[in-house]
């Protein structure tokens, strides 16, 4: 320093200026918060260009957080516009290259038809945002505090592209976060909505499942029949109301107890084998569709009912389910019809004994009109006088003959409805029994029946009428023989024993493996009848025949199984002479 | 006997029972003839004398009230029936169809004699209406077609002038015709021919055409 005042108040001057040039400048970051880059390069440019009077500016941006790069250019006179900033950037950037560390601090060159010194400031510590280029035509451009102040704002404008780039960049993560979250709620909205449909879905099935098991459950409640259900070891597991009124059981009490209470004591063994076996083999020992078998109430009361089967499979683990109807009614009502029938059969006897009580009168009758007519004829004859006598004669003699016949009759009449009294020989019973069965063997052999005997050798002659002993054992083992018509299932066996019961008697049975019969003494009334074309008589006369000899006639009969058929003789000793 | 003694049929398939109604039945008197059943009846030659039948209810084959039914156009005599047992739709069916009189076996001699004497009375009116009426038609059929035609004019009363007009042909050929009608009828009267004519059914002119 000269000391010379006015340069030195220059100097002053000049500083002051400076210094209110740097104020202003670092002022520029207030305006740039919150402002976009090409914002602040405006600011920038429009700054520099009013405070170090330039004749030009140019700034380029590069491409910051995805804004497009910026290039602008300002002239101090607009009417000055040299070339466009496009074309001058291209040009500057040459000049500088791209390396700012290379940068020269000022350069002199020529733009349109001016000389310009150039000065290049990198925007970031290595230019990473762009440049700045000022330029004046002066040729001491720049000054000292020129090269302050725009290295200043270029810092100052570094700072604010910096900010603007991490508000663009939260801005952009603001953004993108708020994508997410968009398209984030947007998918759970669809998996909600996904997850409603399922909901719904599922509820509808469980409903469709509830209505099926509630229709079921229903049915099972209402049904008439009991449904019994049980498991491998044969205890039971459910029972439905219908329980109650069928077997007398609460449904809740028999639960966990053996199906088997519900049979009667001589079918729980039975059944116990058959459903072991069935386990074991898969061989059903009765049909599984409407069986019919005995059943057994709580009170001890055994009844008919109708049982169907239906088997499950529920976790490897076989559950059986019985339908059982009480068919007693039923049974009822099928005995009610064949009484009926029964009765029905009776009445048609009668109707026949009554043509045939007519047939006896017409019998009578006629023989009995000839007798009086010829009694009438007679006397005519004989008040006609001598002429007359021959035929008076013959009426008589006629008369005497039909009054005989008709007695005939009256004697025959008798003689079908009571026997005579038998005509006794000594008889080998054996041997009539061997009679008998010669008889009946091509009868036997026709209807599948096999034939035994047990004959004692050590009867005693019985006294009797052979013709009717032949009778009586004729009718017993015929009898016998179409008894087994309806067996199926089983051989038919007639078997016939004699043997001498005690000194005084004789004792014959005839064993059939037939249906049996229910009343062992109705049988043996007259017109009583179980076959379609009988009379009812044969028993009937069987008994008359055996009384007539003294002996007994009895029948005895299993429960569905076969008859006895038995009657004993005095023995021929024992009968007093 | 004569020719004239009426003749009584028994038909029953009994023999005791035919043998006895035979003895009876002739004891009073009539000519009897006896028959197993309905169709030996049937093939057997007829009596010309009055007669009746005394016919079984039950007989094997065509049964009393079927001979009946058969016997019910001709000339057949009087049916008595007989029945063993007293069946009364029988009997009734019987009546309604004109028996004479149905009897229940046995029966005493005076209701079965009774019984016949009614019958051979009806038979005997009835034989003797019919061999009227044979009389008459044997008389008619002397006639010449001519005089069947004159006849209806002659029994209505017109004039002979009338018929002859009518007839075409002269009065005097009308007058031969007329005496030739009551010759060969032997009509004492044009009152007597009139019924003649009735009986035999000749139709009646009342006008002239």
């Amino acid at each position: 320093m000269n000391g010379q005042p006015t340069e030195l108040a220059e100097e002053i001057k000049r500083l002051q200026r400076c210094i209110n040039d740097l104020v202003s400048v670092l002022a520029l970051s207030a305006m740039w918060s919150g402002a976009e880059p090409s914002q602040i390069a405006h600011t920038l440019l429009d700054a520099l260009l009013g405070t170090l009077q330039l004749d030009l500016i140019y700034v380029q941006l590069k491409e910051v957080a995805g804004q497009p790069p910026i290039e602008m250019i300002r002239f101090a006179h607009a009417s000055e516009k040299i070339a466009d900033s496009h074309e001058v950037g291209v040009s500057l950037r040459q000049w500088v290259g791209t390396d700012p560390h290379k940068w020269p601090s000022v350069m002199r060159r020529t733009i349109g038809d001016r000389e310009v010194s150039i000065v290049p400031l990198g925007l970031g510590l290595h230019g990473e945002f762009g440049l700045i280029v000022a330029g004046s035509e002066r040729t001491d451009f720049p000054q000292q505090t020129e090269k302050l102040i725009l290295t200043v704002a270029a810092n100052q404008a570094f700072i604010g592209l910096q900010e603007a780039r991490l508000l663009i960049e939260q801005k952009h993560l603001a953004g993108e976060l708020d994508r997410r979250v968009a398209q984030r709620t947007t998918e759970l909205a669809a998996a909600n909505e996904e997850l409603r449909k399922e909901i719904a879905e599922r509820r509808h099935a469980e409903e469709a499942l509830r209505s099926s098991e509630e229709k079921h459950r229903v049915i099972v409640e209402a049904a008439n029949d009991a449904i019994v259900s049980m498991d491998e070891r044969g205890d039971i597991l459910s029972a439905n109301p219908a329980t109650q009124n069928i077997f007398g059981y609460d449904p809740t009490e028999v639960v966990g107890k053996p199906l088997t209470i519900l049979m009667p004591e001589m079918m729980r063994s039975l059944h116990e084998k058959g459903f072991k076996r069935y386990l074991a083999t898969g061989k059903r020992h009765l049909n599984w569709q409407s069986v019919e078998v005995i059943a057994q109430r709580k009170d001890g009361q055994t009844f008919p009912v109708e049982v169907s089967f239906g088997e499950m499979t529920h976790d490897g683990h076989k559950i059986f389910t019985g339908f059982i109807r009480d068919v007693s009614e039923k049974t009822k009502a099928v005995e009610a019809l064949r009484n009926s029938q029964a009765q029905l059969a009776r009445a048609t006897r009668i109707a026949t004994v009554g043509e045939f009580a007519a047939s006896i009168a017409h019998e009578i009758n006629q023989p009995l009109a000839a007798v009086v007519t010829n009694g009438h004829a007679c006397l005519r004859w004989l008040s006609a006088g001598p002429s007359g006598l021959t035929k008076a004669q013959e009426a008589a003699e006629r008369i005497v003959r039909d009054g005989k016949e008709a007695g005939e009759v009256v004697r025959r009449i008798r003689a079908l409805f009571k026997h005579a009294p038998p005509d006794k020989v000594d008889l080998d019973l054996n041997e009539l029994i061997g009679e008998v069965l010669r008889l009946l063997a091509d009868e036997a052999l026709k209807r599948n029946v096999k034939v035994e005997t047990d004959l004692g050798d050590d009867l005693a002659a019985v006294e009797g009428d052979r013709v009717q002993l032949q009778q009586l054992l004729f009718n017993l083992l015929l009898n016998g023989i179409e008894a087994m018509d309806p067996i199926l299932d089983r051989p038919r066996r007639l078997f016939i024993r004699s043997q001498r019961q005690n000194p005084d008697t004789v004792l014959v049975e005839i064993e059939d493996s037939g249906v049996g019969i229910e009343n062992s003494e109705k049988v043996f009334e007259a017109f009583f009848t179980t076959k379609e074309k009988g009379m009812g008589m044969g028993l009937a006369v069987c008994r008359s025949i055996v009384d007539a000899h003294r002996g007994r006639l009895w029948a005895a009969s299993g429960k569905g199984e076969g008859t006895t058929f038995s009657f004993t003789l005095p023995t021929q000793a024992s009968v007093p002479s | 006997m004569s020719s004239q003694t009426p003749f009584v049929y028994v038909v029953d398939d009994d023999q005791r029972v035919r043998e006895a109604l035979s003895s009876l039945i002739s004891s009073a008197g009539f000519r009897v003839a006896t028959f197993q059943s309905a169709a030996e009846f049937l093939e057997s030659e007829k009596q010309d004398a009055a007669a009746c039948l005394v016919l079984d209810l039950q007989l094997p084959g065509t049964s009393g009230l079927e001979l009946q039914q058969q016997l019910a156009d001709g000339d057949a005599p009087p049916i008595i029936f007989m029945s063993g047992h007293g069946d009364v739709p029988s009997s009734v069916r019987a009546m309604k169809n004109g028996a004479t009189e149905f009897l229940s076996k046995p029966f005493g001699d005076e209701e079965l004699l009774r019984a016949i004497e009614a019958a051979i009375g009806l038979d005997r009116a009835a034989r003797a209406k019919r061999s009227e009426l044979a009389e008459l038609q044997r008389h008619y059929n002397l006639l010449t077609p001519r005089e069947r035609e004159v006849l209806p004019f002659v029994v209505a009363g017109f004039a002979n002038k009338v018929t002859a007009a009518d007839l075409g042909t002269s009065e005097i050929t009308i007058g031969v015709h007329r005496g030739q009608i009551m010759r060969k009828m032997e009509a004492k009267s044009l009152a007597e021919l009139v019924r003649m004519t009735d009986k035999l059914g000749v139709p009646r002119i009342t006008k002239p055409a």
